[in-house]
């Protein structure tokens, strides 16, 4: 059962240099209990696509196409107050940096109980407090927490203190917007098994977005690889990991250093994502592939996933490249 | 945080130290004195002349003068005024005070108010047509000439449309039978205005805690329902029966000024608020707020306008010592007999018990009012609460 469905999803920013296509074509689906990894270059769509699905785009961005089926129901073209029902109690989001997702001046404790009001306005305050100390009690928090302000926090506390507010209004589906990058190793491993710890004491599905593929490979069952806004590669995280097809994904998986297996040089990729302002449909990886062939390099052939394997697909010109 | 108080007041009072020297220093430093138009009359004996100004201790060395003044204003001895000889300047500041109080305590909560109101819809509103037409209108009252503006204002709602009383602060007719002073009506008014503001505080503290955000909205409307039916039958009982009617002329006087300065004050206020809150609407949080699904009213008051709120704040307490100073533009132009006003004269007339006694309460008002900018900051921004612990 798909908790998640997102079938052909475009996302457009209107700028003064024109339109830039953010997300492109983007199609996956979260079945429940899952978690599913998005990973990809800074500036390759991740973060449009997680915002496209709560609708919390800025003010210049806009779907364009596409429907996103959440359990059950398109909530593309939904209304400002229907939307507000199905964030924070449908789905939540754990945002990049949780330094700056604390309002400063309210407390811990009243920023979270906020959330709740809204969507059990019937609940009294008692209630909802209890149910803040279990929560912290899960992301392993302290419950004088409560009453304290965001500044008199740790960052990993805050990153806790996040996740917390997070499950606050028992969600379906938590996206996880690269929640670990802003915090120093250690914490980034412990938030990271609090994270897990959380998905399967919940039942939760998870949508991981990360830069980093290590990250991805620990946490996800299944993954998508995306470049200039659209998914290039995507299949169950074993099967992309052990069999990488798109050069792209291959050249993730180098630039990351192994602790098992013999020493190998690390290799970087050359150039950066393409500018997506009014970009046409052919493969737009073409620019920096390694391996091109006569096809790739007169960019012929547009961008499109074909399967491979079962649970497994690579866009089609990639494929072709070797 | 009892420490950082301490420190405040102890940094308090030595201001207000420098303060008194300073400005006696510069009274003293106008040519001539309040007696020197006796010299002008012929008759006069210039021995008379030397008289009054032994007598009023003119005559000593102004080191001498100043700790001679500085000694007495911490006995509570603030002299004679020159001018209006048998009354004490205390007497003279104790009548006019609660007329300029009343006045400029209203003008300024109602435009600051309406100006932080304003400002927070327009900076929600950023980029529609509204929001254009509203800060062009906002920028043209802030930089209207203030003089002209009133007259005009006096002009037409006082003389073409006849609907506000033109200037002063009652109907003389009305008054010449009435058994209470103006000041006593003015002070009634006073405490009436600070009881409700009070109660009024208190029953938002008390409704805070309510989870239910109906509820909540529902306690607050009933607690104001309340209040206002208390306030009237308040007005209607006892001895304020009696008051009622002066007070009402007296407030039917307040309306035009209060307007015409809100109109020319909150566009500062309006302008602030809106550029601090796009800088604070660009931030992470607010984005948070938008995730949690609360609604727009809740974002823009609880998460944009409220950390918008420290630099409005602010301009709020400088601004709070016109409440006693008054403007002297606005009591002219509006004849009222305020301290605007008698500040103005004592300074023209050199009646310098009467100008130092002002000055030194006006001090003494605003450091209270900056000291209480300290420690409210600390309410409003919890950051600042930790550093002053230390």
């Amino acid at each position: 059962m798909n908790i998640l469905e997102v079938k052909d999803l475009d996302m457009s920013y209107k700028t003064i240099d024109g339109e830039v296509e953010a997300v492109k074509k983007v199609s996956f689906s979260v079945k429940e209990g899952e978690s599913f990894g998005i990973v990809g270059e800074s500036g390759c769509g991740k973060t449009s696509v997680a915002m496209s699905l709560l609708q919390l785009q800025a003010d210049n961005g806009k779907i364009t196409n596409g429907e996103i089926i959440f359990d059950g129901k398109n909530i593309v073209g939904l209304s400002e107050s229907e939307l507000r029902e199905v964030r924070w109690s449908g789905i939540s989001i754990v945002f990049q940096g949780a330094m700056n997702s604390w309002n400063p001046v309210v407390k811990i404790g009243e920023q979270i109980r906020e959330a709740m009001r809204e969507h059990y306005p019937d609940k009294t305050k008692d209630e909802n407090t209890k149910r803040i100390i279990e929560l912290f009690d899960i992301v392993g928090l302290d419950s004088s927490i409560i009453d304290r302000f965001p500044h008199e926090l740790s960052g990993g506390m805050k990153q806790r203190a996040v996740i917390a507010l997070a499950l606050s209004c028992d969600p379906k589906l938590i996206i996880a917007d690269e929640p670990t990058t802003a915090l120093d190793v250690v914490i980034q491993d412990q938030i990271l098994k609090e994270i897990r710890k959380v998905q399967d004491v919940l039942g939760l599905s998870l949508i991981y977005i990360s830069h980093d593929i290590a990250v991805i490979a620990e946490m996800t069952d299944n993954m998508a690889v995306m470049y200039a806004g659209s998914i290039v590669e995507m299949g169950k995280t074993s099967k992309v990991f052990s069999n990488p097809k798109h050069a792209y994904t291959r050249m993730l998986l180098e630039s990351t250093p192994s602790i098992v297996g013999p020493k190998k040089k690390l290799r970087s990729l050359d150039g950066e994502p393409p500018s997506l302002i009014n970009t046409d449909s052919y493969c737009l990886f073409s620019y920096r592939c390694p391996t091109p062939d006569d096809n790739c390099k007169n960019r012929n052939i547009e961008m499109e996933l074909t399967k491979i394997d079962t649970d497994h697909y690579a866009d089609k010109c990639c494929v072709n490249c070797g | 945080m009892g420490k950082y108080v301490f420190k405040r007041i102890y940094q308090l009072i030595i201001v207000f130290f420098l303060f008194l020297v300073t400005s006696y220093v510069l009274f003293d430093s106008i040519p001539g004195n309040a007696f020197q138009n006796l010299l002008l009359n012929p008759e006069l004996p210039p021995e008379a002349y030397e008289q009054v100004i032994k007598l009023y201790g003119l005559d000593k060395p102004l080191s001498e003068r100043v700790i001679l003044y500085i000694g007495n204003f911490f006995q509570g001895d603030f002299g004679y005024s020159y001018k209006h000889y048998p009354r004490t300047p205390i007497e003279l500041i104790a009548e006019r005070l609660p007329r300029t109080l009343m006045l400029f305590a209203m003008v300024n909560i109602v435009a600051f108010y309406t100006g932080f109101l304003i400002g927070k819809i327009l900076a929600w509103r950023r980029g529609s047509k509204s929001e254009t037409w509203i800060t062009v209108t906002s920028v043209f009252s802030y930089t209207i000439f203030y003089p002209w503006f009133a007259l005009m204002m006096l002009w037409f709602f006082g003389y073409k449309l006849d609907w506000l009383p033109i200037g002063k602060f009652l109907y003389p007719e009305k008054w010449y039978d009435a058994p209470y002073d103006s000041d006593v009506i003015f002070v009634s008014m006073i405490k009436f205005t600070a009881v409700v503001s009070v109660l009024q505080i208190l029953v938002y503290i008390f409704t805070r805690n309510i989870e239910s955000l109906n509820l909540r909205r529902n306690a607050r409307f009933a607690g104001f329902i309340v209040l206002t039916i208390a306030s009237l039958f308040y007005w209607n009982s006892g001895d304020l029966a009696i008051q009622k009617p002066y007070a009402m002329d007296i407030a039917y006087h307040m309306i035009l000024p209060i307007f015409t300065v809100t109109v020319v004050a909150f566009a500062g206020t309006a302008l602030l608020t809106r550029t601090t809150m796009m800088e604070v609407m660009k931030d992470d949080f607010i984005l948070t707020a938008r995730a949690k699904g609360l609604s727009q009213r809740r974002i823009r008051d609880r998460h944009a306008a409220r950390n918008a709120l420290l630099p409005v704040v602010t301009s709020f307490i400088f601004t709070i010592v016109t409440i006693i100073d008054g403007s002297v533009l606005t009591e002219t132009i509006f004849s009222w007999p305020g301290m605007g006003q008698l500040i103005l004269q004592a300074v023209l007339e050199e009646d310098i018990p009467v100008a130092m006694a002002s000055f030194s309460f006006i001090g003494i008002f605003a450091l209270i009012a900056h000291f209480i900018a300290d420690i409210s900051y600390a309410y409003l921004d919890p950051r600042i609460r930790i550093q002053s612990q230390g």
